[in-house]
Formats: C-alpha cells, sequence, structure tokens
C-alpha cells in the first residue's frame, strides 16, 4: 500500500528571500558566482545526487544566507556603480552585458578596491569542480526495488535450430 | 567672281589639321586576373573580418552564459521552496475539503514508489484561478 507523500511544514520553508530583480542579478551575477562558489556547489550536489528537494532545504538554506551577505556587502560598499550599473543593464530587453562595459569596468575596481573581489576570467565559471561534504552518499538515490537475479547459465551443448527458424515458409 | 570684302567664315589659314577616323579603342584598366584577384582579396578579407567576429561573439555567448551558471543554485532553491509549499498549501485544502468523505487518505502517495516524483503543474495549480496556470505554462512565450 502506498503512503503518503512527506512535505514540508511552512516552517521549514520560511527562509529570508532575496527580493531583487532580475537585472541586479545578472549584473552582480559573476562575482557572485566566484564569492558564494561554496554553498552554491554543496547545493548542486545535494540537489543532484539525492534528486529530492525535500532533502536539500538546509543547504538552500545556507544558498540564501550567502546570497542576502552578498548583497549586502555591496550595498554597504559600492552601492552607487552597482546601481548605475544595473540600471544600464535593464535599460534593454535582453540585459546585454556588452552594452555596459563602462559601468561594469567601474563597479568592478570599485569592488576590487574595496572588498578585494576579482572578477572571474572567462571560462572559470563554467568549470567542473569537485565538492568537498560532510553528507554521505545517498545508496539507491531512486528508491528501486531490488534487481531481480540474472538468469541461471545454460547447461548442455546448445545446438542451430533444424530446418532453420520455421518462420512461416523460411527455411533457414 | 571679283574678291568681295565681305567677312565670311573662312578655314583656318594652312586648312584643318588632320581628322583620326581610324578606331581607337584603348587598352586601359585592370586585366580580367586583376579584377578577379580584386574580387578574391575582398571575399577573403570579408570572411576573416566574419570569423574574427563570430569568436567575439562567441566569447560574448559564453559570458552571458556563465552569468546563468552563477545563478541557477539561487533559482534552484527558490523553485523548490515555492512548488513545496504549494504542495503544503495543496495538502491543508485537501484536508479541509475531504474531511467528510469516508476512506479517503489525506496526501496519499499516487505511486507505489517512495521517490521524490515531480508535480505536475496543473497539480499544483488545481486550486488556483486558470489564469495562473496559463501564466506558469505560457508566460515566457513572445508569439502566439
Amino acid at each position: 500500500m502506498p503512503g503518503s507523500v512527506e512535505v514540508p511544514t511552512f516552517n521549514d520553508l520560511n527562509v529570508e528571500e532575496i527580493s531583487v530583480s532580475s537585472a541586479v542579478l545578472k549584473g552582480a551575477a559573476h562575482h557572485y558566482g566566484s564569492q558564494c562558489d561554496k554553498a552554491n556547489k554543496e547545493f548542486m550536489l545535494c540537489r543532484w545526487e539525492e534528486k529530492d528537494p525535500r532533502k536539500c532545504l538546509n543547504e538552500g538554506k545556507k544558498v540564501n544566507e550567502c546570497a542576502l551577505n552578498f548583497f549586502r556587502q555591496i550595498k554597504g560598499s559600492c552601492a552607487e556603480s552597482f546601481t548605475e550599473y544595473w540600471t544600464c543593464l535593464d535599460y534593454s530587453n535582453l540585459a546585454e552585458l556588452r552594452q555596459c562595459r563602462q559601468q561594469q569596468q567601474a563597479f568592478d575596481s570599485c569592488v576590487q578596491d574595496k572588498l578585494g573581489w576579482e572578477r572571474p576570467n572567462l571560462g572559470e565559471l563554467s568549470k567542473v569542480t569537485k565538492v568537498d561534504t560532510s553528507r554521505p552518499l545517498p545508496e539507491n538515490a531512486y528508491h528501486s526495488r531490488p534487481r531481480p537475479e540474472p538468469n541461471p547459465v545454460i547447461e548442455g551443448q546448445l545446438q542451430p535450430a533444424k530446418h532453420g527458424s520455421r518462420l512461416f515458409f523460411w527455411s533457414w | 567672281m571679283a574678291v568681295s570684302k565681305v567677312k565670311q567664315d573662312m578655314p583656318p589659314p594652312g586648312g584643318y589639321g588632320p581628322v583620326d577616323y581610324k578606331r581607337n579603342l584603348p587598352k586601359r584598366g585592370l586585366s580580367g586576373y586583376g579584377m578577379l584577384a580584386i574580387g578574391v582579396g575582398v571575399m577573403c578579407f570579408g570572411y576573416w573580418r566574419l570569423f574574427k567576429w563570430n569568436r567575439e561573439r562567441r566569447r560574448l555567448q559564453i559570458e552571458e552564459l556563465e552569468a546563468r551558471i552563477a545563478l541557477l543554485p539561487l533559482l534552484q532553491a527558490e523553485q523548490d521552496r515555492r512548488q513545496l509549499r504549494m504542495l503544503r498549501e495543496n495538502l491543508e485544502e485537501e484536508a479541509v475539503v475531504m474531511k467528510d468523505v469516508p476512506g479517503w487518505k489525506v496526501g496519499e502517495n499516487v505511486f507505489h514508489t517512495d521517490r521524490w516524483v515531480a508535480p505536475l503543474t496543473e497539480e499544483l495549480f488545481n486550486l488556483r484561478p486558470r489564469e495562473e496556470l496559463l501564466h506558469k505554462r505560457f508566460g515566457f512565450l513572445w508569439y502566439v
């Protein structure tokens, strides 16, 4: 008999969300990727291994905390240049990064001077990384039933069929 | 006729100069090979510029995709929480709606397995106005 689906309560799901629009996120994405790398990669690893969002709520909370921290730091030190950068990005429909190189330069230099963050070079965020976690690897993540035993070994000599396949009129 | 002192239009003294009546088709301009070379050269220059710009566009595209990669965990976590919240609300609604139905187990798993089955959009938005379901399914489309 099937059991019931466990759904976490509202308390578990209550996390301080980031209320920020898409242009802001896109503008800060490269720096966010290099600063909040650890929490992000742990969450993604958990999600992909467990294949269950209910088991990765804690890691998700950490991702949110890291992101909030990140934005608070930017707001603390480099707010004006960041605002200029994301308003420039927000001007176009697609938020193309190449239209706003000047503002990006200003924001990058400000962040580097005040917070010491370096913008990652091209290709560094798409590298495959190994994540070091204390969470054990789940065995049987798909909850599959025990596999049936393999077929027993056929005893005796195997000969080709006498008179062929005997499929309709074919005799081979 | 006596020579009259009237002013007439006469040929210049010594007669006119020689008139050229022979064909004059001078050979000028580039040869065929030259024109072909210029055409091919312009095309090669165009290709070179195109390839360089395509490589630059590829670099720009990689940059935009990396921005998306960097943001994925945040968006995935938010999406997970949203789905689980909607499932929780549906569960509580179900408990309220079906409390007088005999033999109904609230939150019963419709599958015979334990694993997490991703909920369907229709299932999540079952108790909400149809507009929300349509927005979730088709809101990103730019065309009709």
